[in-house]
């Protein structure tokens, strides 16, 4: 008996044990967790507090900005993400740069999500402006730099400057400084921009991050599509194409592309092209 | 030296029995395993990544090893008599603080040395499996980083003997050797702060300023050796920089001990 009624204890309690342990966790979800606070600790307490971890500290801070974002993919409501989480999110990668700020990773995560996404571009400037101070080795920052200049911000001039300090780094790519160069010319927006992102896609070899960009570049190569058509149309005719329907009818083109990203192309009022998904 | 050499191989054979050992060695193989699984979840510096786990495993068993068992090795004797046994032969006070110390050194040596080996083995591994995400590599960096890890804990298990030499229980050498190592490490960015403040959108008195200003010397300055994040993106480190940091160490761990033989051969036991 007394050898025996351990082992029924525990075979007993093992079982209540799991399923008190699921009923904890999911009230523990249920608790408010200070939702709609973006607030990370400022980032000179963290450094102190990591003490001599700063690196480890960095990594922690970036994965767990990682895993969050990840997380958000399994959401079913639109914005996926919403404002003060993108606030927390550029504040923790700010605080891992803080914390070393010669790691890549986070710069690389903000470029790739803040500024498309979080609509945080000067943020994410400012954010990669620390990183490339830091790694003055590296070509891809500036780089970076330049293309939100560029591309978000509308700032030719800075662009271009962004992009000469970049192929002046080591191993920077050759078309760098003939990109700046061709940012004088006004009026090529997306074509530059397909550039760019083709020279980013070329740099990325993380599944995900290249899917990404792959599917903003081909939407971009179709609004480059459509532009020119329109442009080929107002030669032909005379006058700009009122909807894009106007070119299919008139043999311009033969479709109107798809959106990759699930909204539908049309000619807004100042003639450009756009999309109702705000490629997002 | 003849009289000094026995007490320390006393005192390195004592600690190796140690059973916390297993428990700091297990501890430690399982966070270089760990390497391997997070340096997986890192896209672009994976390099930088798995020598920080490394480095910082090391670092942090090796506190562990001056905390645990070092601090053990000192009080024991004091806690459990037999301190008398050891004074009552031809030996003095002082030689036997230097030869307990040199024990204890060679525990740290031993024991990062068997660390390093494993911490080389697992950043080999994750550079196998991800040979072209490190970019800024250097093995000497993490070579010099490991030394400094090494001195940084020689001058820390120093102050544990500064601080035994006084205090009555080993549960209070802990705690202040606690105290010293967060300020060691905090010192120079806790002064930045506060030098500062508005950085981090805080007030400051000028009372705290200067009472940080004085730790500032008072404390050892631990992060002088935190060369890590160097190590990790192979930045480099000037050779007239390896030998003030050197030097420091050296200088204090002596201050140390010599503080601690002068308290210990004034101190009176029941």
């Amino acid at each position: 008996m007394q050898r025996v009624l351990p082992i029924v204890l525990i075979l007993l309690l093992l079982p209540i044990h799991a399923s008190i342990l699921s009923k904890v966790a999911e009230g523990n979800k249920l608790l408010p967790k200070g939702e709609g606070t973006s607030y990370v600790l400022p980032s000179p307490i963290l450094k102190i507090m990591s003490l001599e971890f700063d690196g480890i500290a960095s990594d922690y801070t970036f994965l767990k900005a990682l895993v969050f974002f990840g997380s958000t993919f399994e959401r079913k409501e639109r914005p996926r993400v919403k404002e003060w989480e993108w606030r927390w999110f550029y504040n923790i990668l700010n605080a891992s740069t803080h914390l070393d700020p010669y790691f890549l990773d986070p710069y690389y995560v903000a470029q790739a999500h803040l500024t498309w996404e979080g609509n945080m571009v000067r943020e994410t400037n400012a954010l990669l402006e620390k990183g490339s101070r830091y790694r003055d080795w590296d070509w891809v920052l500036p780089f970076y730099l330049g293309f939100n200049s560029f591309y978000f911000l509308l700032e030719d001039a800075k662009a271009s400057e962004y992009l000469m300090e970049a192929s002046k780094r080591p191993d920077a790519s050759p078309i760098l400084a003939s990109l700046a160069t061709r940012l004088a010319y006004k009026g090529k927006k997306t074509e530059n921009a397909v550039i760019f992102l083709q020279e980013i896609l070329s740099g990325t070899d993380d599944e995900n991050t290249k899917k990404m960009y792959e599917t903003r570049l081909n939407a971009l190569k179709a609004i480059l599509f459509l532009e020119r058509a329109a442009t080929a149309y107002q030669e032909r005719f005379k006058r700009p194409p009122e909807k894009l329907e106007d070119m299919t009818a008139k043999n311009v083109i033969r479709e109107i592309p798809k959106d990759p990203y699930g909204g539908k192309f049309y000619i807004d009022k100042d003639g450009s092209i756009k999309t109702t998904s705000e490629l997002r | 030296m003849t009289v000094l050499w026995p007490i320390a191989v006393i005192t390195f054979k004592e600690g190796i029995r140690n059973r916390a050992i297993y428990g700091i060695s297990i501890f430690a193989l399982l966070l270089l395993g760990a390497n391997l699984l997070i340096s997986s979840m890192i896209m672009q510096e994976v390099g930088k990544v798995a020598v920080d786990m490394a480095l910082s495993t090391i670092s942090f068993t090796g506190l562990l090893l001056v905390l645990f068992v070092g601090i053990n090795l000192m009080a024991k004797d004091l806690d459990k008599k037999t301190i008398y046994m050891v004074l009552s032969r031809p030996i003095s006070r002082p030689q036997y603080i230097i030869g307990k110390f040199l024990g204890i050194v060679l525990l740290i040596l031993t024991t990062i040395s068997i660390l390093s080996i494993f911490a080389v083995i697992s950043i080999f591994m994750v550079k196998l499996s991800y040979p072209g995400y490190f970019p800024r590599f250097s093995w000497p960096l993490i070579l010099l980083s490991i030394s400094f890890i090494t001195i940084s804990l020689i001058l820390l298990s120093a102050l544990t003997f500064l601080f035994a030499s006084f205090s009555s229980t080993s549960f209070i050498t802990l705690v202040l050797t606690i105290i010293s190592y967060i300020i060691g490490q905090s010192i120079m960015d806790v002064k930045a702060l506060v030098e500062a403040p508005q950085a981090a959108g805080i007030k400051v008195s000028p009372v705290t300023v200067k009472v940080v200003q004085a730790a500032y010397y008072v404390f050892p300055n631990l992060s002088i050796f935190d060369i890590k994040t160097q190590a990790a993106h192979g930045l480099p480190i000037t050779l007239s920089y390896i030998f003030w940091a050197v030097s420091y160490g050296v200088v204090y761990t002596a201050l140390a001990i010599i503080v601690a033989s002068v308290i210990f051969r004034r101190r009176e036991f029941p």
